[in-house]
């Protein structure tokens, strides 16, 4: 009687716990290092941890095919020319503090402009091919970023974070190995300094976060060759540009983020010695990028497409951006 | 014997306790409709299942830089300035009748544009020198026709081998006549008899009559290791009319005329044959050759009828498929030319996801 007593208790003992059991799992889970190293673009902190080191590279790609008019009519280019641009870019984030992360980017470019057509001189039937064949290929322009979360995230509270970017003109900015007016190497570097300052708003409601974002570049004066056939280092000067945009991100499992960004620049007119010139005239695009981010462990790969909707004066041709990163 | 009895009772007990929380946090058919979802490629057959209903959007980029002549020499088009791009949009939607017969609807947009090598005639007097350019662009843009398919296997379950035969007519449902070209002239502002004239033909995607589609397929799977290989047979149904626009240009103005002519589509083949590694049930990564060839037909000029050139083009298409959700699937394959003739030859990048359900199934 006395023993069954017990084994009675014992069973009541044992079911009790094999359902706390499951009450205990509610629990939340405590990140380590290594899982915040794993988060997602939705679910990470919007600067890198204290002493996080973050290596990656982009690759972007684009065809010369179509452009928005002055008027802002989608239009392709007529003449039989061939135009790519490929930029290979080398991003290394660094977390100085929680809420302090510092940023280098540097970019090997190679764009091609090549151009063949066929001159026929009415008095002596004779016909000529023309060739313009034009290359850029070398280390480009090296940009430092400074973040700072001004405002930290909390559950379904917005993050602010302020950006401060510099620009600088390491890239070669003038064209080289001049044969004649149709035959040399482009640029691949803007030749000027640049000073940007951007600021992020981030929140997240588990599986999305939204993002907006407002940025301003002002861009120095600096010095370079405009034209070819004269071979003078002109004073210029781009215009400032203006730079918004907003983005929801979803994350469709633990570890696949679907990206999507809405963006929207205006670039003012450019000046060669200190007068406006038809050859940088104002610009605006609105463009949207959907894309895909896998997050693979510490690995993070994504693809996208940056596709121009609307605008004047810029090329109309979609982006192509592939995407590495590893966390240390 | 009590003892004995509370033993049995602390036994089933701690059999059951576990068994109840699992059996608890799932419905039987739903299980069911999560299995069909994730079934990963090397175990699933041709067709769909029963009442599954999938729906695919894809877009195709494609880079055209060089292109293969009557004799398979390559073409560098980009080296003269007349590479382009191409954008193709499909959707897709398929439905699975029965497990063993399958209905679907397809069609597709297309845009395009083909430059042709600029020219310049130059007449140069004692006092001036006027130029006359010429830009030729060729765009391509519409909807295409829409496609109705029904593909059957055989009625059993699918363990290491399928085939299929599908049958299809594409629907002449797009505009097919080519508009209007939209030719411009723009003068010099600096020399008065220098001009350059644009011009712009404007095609639409389409057929422009039935085209019948006969295809058949097989698969096999051993454990991870799938392969996959189908044959395609399009044959237009009868000889088509189409219109061509013919210009003239006065004064640096165009005018325009159209005018009927016939043709006979090509009969067109494709043979796919593709490899297939799960390597976990969710990615699936496969290596697919792809042989299409054209012939026959014909298309009248002038009052006589020119055989269509023969083409050819081999393409080696790497890929994956890979479950990002228990309906949503994604594809992506990259294409790379290897021999052809009388053909473009483009790199491509042609990625789409697919969404599946069971919209009667509860």
């Amino acid at each position: 009687m006395n023993i069954s007593f017990h084994i009675k208790k014992l069973i009541i003992i044992y079911l009790i716990l094999s359902y706390a059991e499951a009450a205990v799992c509610q629990t939340e889970k405590q990140l380590l290092p290594a899982d915040i190293k794993q988060q997602t673009l939705v679910t990470e902190p919007v600067t890198l941890k204290k002493g996080f080191f973050r290596a990656g590279t982009l690759f972007n790609y684009r065809i010369a095919d179509k452009y928005f008019t002055d008027s802002g009519k989608k239009e392709y280019y007529v003449t039989s020319t061939w135009g790519s641009t490929t930029s290979y870019n080398l991003t290394l984030q660094y977390g100085i503090s929680d809420r302090f992360q510092v940023d280098l980017i540097t970019e090997y470019m190679y764009t091609l402009i090549e151009n063949q057509s066929t001159e026929t001189d009415a008095a002596t039937n004779i016909s000529r091919v023309v060739e313009a064949k034009h290359k850029g290929l070398g280390l480009g322009d090296t940009h430092v970023s400074f973040k700072y979360q001004l405002m930290q995230e909390s559950k379904r509270k917005v993050s602010l974070t302020g950006i401060f970017n510099v620009s600088l003109p390491t890239g070669e900015k003038n064209p080289t190995n001049i044969k004649d007016a149709n035959q040399y190497d482009l640029p691949v570097g803007d030749g000027t300094y640049a000073a940007e300052l951007d600021f992020f708003a981030r929140s997240i409601i588990y599986p999305y976060s939204f993002t907006g974002f407002l940025g301003y570049r002002y861009n120095f004066e600096g010095k370079k060759i405009t034209n070819t056939t004269d071979m003078l280092e002109r004073k210029f000067r781009y215009g400032n540009h203006l730079e918004g945009g907003l983005s929801a991100n979803l994350l469709l499992n633990e570890w696949i983020v679907l990206a999507n960004e809405l963006n929207f620049y205006h670039e003012g007119k450019g000046e060669i010695d200190n007068t406006v010139t038809p050859g940088m005239p104002a610009s605006w695009a609105l463009s949207y990028s959907p894309g895909l981010v896998f997050q693979v462990k510490k690995f993070r790969l994504g693809e996208s497409v940056k596709v121009p909707l609307k605008g004047k004066n810029v090329p109309a041709d979609p982006l192509y951006v592939m995407m590495i990163q590893y966390v240390f | 014997m009590a003892v004995k009895r509370y033993i049995f009772a602390l036994t089933l007990a701690t059999l059951l306790a576990p068994s109840v929380t699992s059996e608890g946090q799932a419905i039987n058919q739903e299980r069911d409709k999560y299995t069909l979802f994730t079934m990963p490629y090397n175990m699933r057959p041709l067709t769909l299942y029963r009442g599954e209903l999938q729906v695919y959007a894809g877009y195709k980029f494609a880079v055209r830089t060089q292109s293969y002549n009557s004799d398979g020499d390559v073409v560098q088009l980009k080296n003269t300035g007349t590479g382009s791009v191409y954008h193709y949009y499909f959707v897709d939607l398929k439905y699975g009748v029965t497990s063993f017969l399958e209905l679907a609807a397809e069609t597709n947009l297309i845009r395009r544009g083909i430059r042709s090598e600029s020219a310049s005639y130059i007449a140069t007097t004692l006092t001036s020198t006027d130029r006359i350019s010429v830009n030729k662009l060729t765009e391509v843009k519409g909807l295409g026709d829409i496609l109705l398919m029904a593909s059957v296997r055989p009625p059993i379950q699918y363990r290491w081998f399928d085939f299929s035969v599908t049958g299809g007519m594409f629907l002449p449902s797009s505009k097919y006549e080519p508009k209007q070209p939209t030719n411009s002239v723009v003068t010099s502002s600096t020399a008065a008899n220098s001009y350059t004239i644009n011009y712009h033909y404007n095609y639409t995607n389409g057929y422009g009559v039935v085209v019948y589609l006969l295809s058949a397929s097989a698969k096999m799977s051993v454990k991870k290791f799938s392969a996959e290989a189908d044959w395609t047979f399009k044959t237009p149904q009868k000889e088509g009319k189409n219109i061509r626009w013919e210009e003239t240009l006065v004064d640096k103005a165009f005018s325009y005329y159209d005018k009927t002519y016939q043709y006979l589509l090509s009969d067109a083949y494709t043979l796919n044959t593709s490899l297939h590694y799960q390597a976990t049930g969710w990615f699936d990564i496969n290596l697919n050759g792809s042989f299409e060839k054209t012939n026959g037909g014909w298309t009248e000029y002038w009052g006589n009828k020119y055989t269509n050139p023969e083409t050819r083009l081999v393409t080696l298409e790497p890929g994956f498929e890979l479950q990002i959700s228990p309906k949503l699937t994604i594809y992506q394959v990259a294409g790379f030319p290897l021999k052809g003739k009388n053909s473009d030859a483009p790199f491509y990048l042609f990625t789409t996801i697919k969404f599946s359900n069971f919209p009667f199934l509860r």
